[in-house]
């Protein structure tokens, strides 16, 4: 994408979002999976390296009740059929919105340093936290 | 007239496919995302969209990275709504003139702007499209500061916020300036349907969105942004802060009908107090002092009496 | 479907009517405008035409020239044939808008009716918002009479929406001298000038919802300079030659023939006078009148300021000794702009081949300019040429009140 010359983008201050070769339809009701995106789109970019903490998903806690999905401001809490699947760790920025929102006991989601092992981190899950009277 | 989403619960919601991008340069737990997200998503019809410059633009559509999956169009700092409005003469024509591309598509045009281009600099524009009448929608990402640039005064900062050009200091409280009321202003343009929203409350953000979609004529929407970088308070933070905003009455959310029916669309269960909202915030903690504390209490009428205020005209209808 | 006019072989329109009818016959998708003196009967024809059942675009009469210009760009971009008319105070308004339209890429057609800037505040006709708007990246043509305006206001935009060239486009047109003038203009029926400029061919629709496009983009240190060279590249190798095809097949069309740089009796000349705007008009009087002296005068008009066609302008002064340049716009503290451009342009030349060259400040705010004050001036011309160096100083103002002015 760097280091094309002025003679090889299309003129003006222009970027098309997918395939120019594909005729996009339904675009809101196709998931990103199944979208034609083009180089241009930030979806085929990363920003991992921004974080120094990453949010880790534990689905045993979970209720699926989406108040991450909808508050994440990166679009990095995959959900499919109302089912949450995990976290889209090209584009979290880290920014634990979805932590501070998760409404479980335990929550379902945790922060931990960014180069934890997944695994390590649903081991070291806390319990359930008593509430105080 | 294209079928209205329906978004029952935030489950049936969350089958909605996001034409927004990540990996984009806004802050990390920036609100603004979480707004054009509830926005876009609370939609499956074709979109025209603009935005003004700054942080949204400056951050979605830097070459060689676009974040929409949507036609969008970014002029200058102004020109969002005359941009958007534009287009929409654009659509007319075609449609009159049966040269539209895809004539069986109801696209909507929806134009983003910050408080500085909508509030200040845009003003002019977005008062002179409301006047004629486009069929259209303006969302004002409000986070009460000149954020993109580093958080100088805008027509939306309110009384004793610190910012770079009003910053508090030794004989300064900062900000002097009352907030501008734009949501009444846009209201007395006689404009079908404005509101106030805030990304917290998505429920309602949503069916306010939906109802301005499906209106004729232009519809402004002022959305609540709390700035973690710019009000100052942990990333993390970002709808915790909202939901103080909310409930403190400092962003009461309501919707007015034709500049005249005006409804209170969320009355929080407990009211918090002003102090409890500005304490949350570092752009705020100077007030704390002894001698500006009494900011804090003009604050606080100032909020119960518009509080008071919306009651009254929402009992009145007028 | 809109009405159409039977127009007369020759009708009587001024220069303002004359464009307002070349928007008209274009049959413009939107025009998105602002009224202000003396480009407001453009605006107030065509909005006539529409309440008359001619026009079936949408009109937006917007709340400022800024918004016009905000809003053509919003229309063009989502995809169709856009235009609108502007002066002055109205253009400077909208300049940071035209440096977008042109670094969009995006085909508009702007009718300027050349208007001068204040302060102090002036209504009438002089080339000081032509000059502002140089450097803004837009292809700009200019016309002598109200023909001229309709002609190229046609032309206009086939060269702007080509693909290859996609840019906006500027007819001017002097303030009252041509756009409040009325002759016969000889005129075009309504399917035939709609033919010529073709049906728009949308590229890179907002509105093709099956290709979204990120119109607008911002570009840092390591773009920008790439997308700024590739508009000079296109303005500089894809205009001329569209331009040229064009005129070629309005000349088909009409009998009338357009040049970038028009010269009248140049090719023989030994001294030329160079102006833009109806001052070429009175010029060729003046010149003819001298011709009929035995001395011989000729008159080069740059007809496409921009993009600057240095090769023809270079061919039209071959063989001239001297050369007055005329510049309706205030300079400002140095020489004006059509010295500067076509000494640039002379600079290359070998220094027995290059001629002499003189700037002449005319006609601010509409002071009159009088074939007898372009007589006096080629009477200097020759007593350069008789002399051998420019035998005046090098800027002299004409026809105003005071002592003599002049400098360098």
């Amino acid at each position: 994408m760097a280091n094309k010359g002025w003679n090889e983008f299309d003129e003006g201050a222009l970027l098309f979002s997918f395939d120019k070769n594909v005729a996009m339809n339904d675009i809101a009701t196709t998931h990103a999976e199944d979208r034609p995106y083009s180089k241009s789109n930030s979806f085929t970019a990363s920003v991992a390296d921004w974080r120094i903490e990453k949010p880790v998903f534990n689905q045993d806690y979970c209720i699926d009740c989406q108040f991450c999905w909808i508050y994440c401001p990166d679009i990095s809490i995959l959900s499919r059929d109302k089912k949450m699947v995990g976290v889209d760790y090209d584009h979290c920025k880290g920014c634990g919105i979805c932590v501070e929102v998760c409404p479980t006991n335990p929550k379902s989601l945790l922060m931990f340093a960014e180069a934890t092992n997944d695994d390590e981190a649903i081991a070291k899950w806390p319990e359930k936290e008593k509430k105080e009277k | 007239m294209s079928e209205i989403k329906k978004i029952k619960n935030l489950k049936e919601f969350s089958t909605s496919a996001d034409r927004f991008e990540g990996a984009n340069l806004l802050c990390p737990g920036c609100a603004h995302s979480i707004i054009v997200r509830e926005v876009l998503n609370a939609t499956n019809d074709d979109l025209v969209l603009s935005a003004a410059t700054g942080c949204l633009e400056v951050c979605t559509a830097v070459y060689p990275y676009t974040s929409w999956d949507a036609s969008w169009i970014h002029i200058g700092f102004e020109n969002s709504a005359t941009a958007v409005t534009g287009a929409e003469a654009m659509y007319k024509a075609l449609k009159r003139k049966g040269r539209l591309l895809q004539p069986d598509r109801n696209p909507k045009f929806v134009a983003f702007g910050g408080d500085g281009a909508t509030y200040d600099i845009g003003f002019q524009w977005l008062s002179g499209a409301f006047e004629r009448g486009h069929d259209f929608m303006y969302v004002a990402l409000d986070n009460e500061v000149y954020a993109n640039t580093g958080g100088q005064s805008s027509g939306s900062t309110p009384i004793g916020a610190s910012t770079t050009t009003a910053p508090a200091g030794r004989v300064s409280y900062g900000e002097k300036r009352l907030k501008k009321d734009l949501v009444g202003i846009m209201a007395a343009h006689g404009a079908p349907y404005v509101a106030q929203v805030a990304p917290n409350k998505w429920k309602d953000m949503t069916k306010k969105i939906q109802t301005g979609l499906k209106t004729e004529g232009p519809v402004f929407i002022n959305a609540m942004s709390a700035c973690t970088t710019e009000w100052k308070f942990d990333p993390a933070d970002t709808i915790a802060v909202s939901d103080l905003a909310t409930d403190s009455l400092v962003f009461p959310l309501y919707e007015i009908i034709n500049g005249r029916e005006l409804n209170i669309t969320y009355r929080p269960k407990n009211i918090i107090s002003v102090r409890d909202y500005m304490g949350a915030q570092g752009r705020f903690k100077h007030l704390f002092k002894p001698e500006n504390e009494y900011i804090i209490d003009e604050w606080q009428k100032r909020v119960d009496a518009e509080w008071e205020r919306l009651q009254r005209r929402e009992e009145a209808r007028v | 479907m809109a009405d159409t006019m039977e127009l007369k072989d020759v009708e009587v329109w001024d220069g303002n009517l004359a464009s307002a009818h070349s928007l008209r016959q274009a049959q413009v998708d939107v025009v998105a405008a602002y009224p202000i003196t003396p480009s407001t009967p453009i605006v107030e024809n065509y909005a006539r035409f529409l309440a008359n059942g001619y026009i079936d675009g949408e009109y937006v009469m917007v709340e400022s020239e800024h918004a016009a210009m905000s809003g053509c760009i919003g229309a063009s971009a989502a995809g169709g044939r856009v235009a609108t008319a502007t002066s002055s105070q109205g253009y400077a308004l909208m300049v940071e808008t035209l440096y977008q339209a042109s670094g969009m890429r995006l085909p508009i057609v702007l009718h300027v009716v050349n208007r001068a800037l204040g302060a102090p505040l002036n209504v009438n006709g002089d080339h000081s918002d032509m000059y502002l708007g140089r450097d803004s990246g837009w292809i700009q043509l200019d016309t002598f009479s109200p023909q001229e305006a309709y002609d190229l206001g046609l032309c206009a935009f086939k060269i702007g929406e080509d693909h290859d060239v996609r840019l906006p486009v500027m007819v001017h047109q002097d303030g009252f001298l041509s756009s409040h003038t009325a002759q016969g203009v000889k005129t075009i029926a309504d399917d035939v000038a709609y033919d010529f400029v073709g049906e728009f061919k949308p590229m890179n629709a907002m509105l093709d919802f099956e290709h979204p496009a990120t119109h607008g983009v911002q570009t840092e240190e390591d773009w920008h300079f790439e997308h700024k060279a590739r508009q000079q590249y296109d303005l500089m190798t894809k205009v001329y030659p569209k331009t040229k095809e064009v005129f070629a097949e309005f000349k088909e069309l009409t009998g009338r023939e357009y040049k970038m740089v028009e010269t009248y009796d140049a090719d023989d000349a030994d001294v030329v006078i160079t102006a833009l705007g109806t001052t070429v008009e009175t010029a060729r009087v003046a010149a003819k009148q001298l011709r009929e002296e035995g001395i011989k005068a000729g008159v080069v008009a740059i007809r496409m300021i921009r993009p600057f066609p240095m090769e023809d302008v270079r061919e039209a002064f071959k063989g001239v000794k001297a050369i007055a340049t005329l510049d309706r716009s205030s300079p400002h503290g140095t020489v004006g702009m059509l010295y500067n451009e076509v000494a640039g342009a002379m600079y290359q030349m070998k220094d027995n081949e290059r001629p002499l060259v003189s700037n002449y400040i005319y006609g601010l705010g509409g002071r009159d300019i009088t074939v007898k004050h372009l007589k006096d001036i080629f009477s200097e011309l020759i007593a350069n040429v008789e002399a051998g160096s420019v035998t005046t100083p090098l800027q002299q103002y004409v026809n105003v009140r005071g002592p003599k002015l002049s400098f360098l």
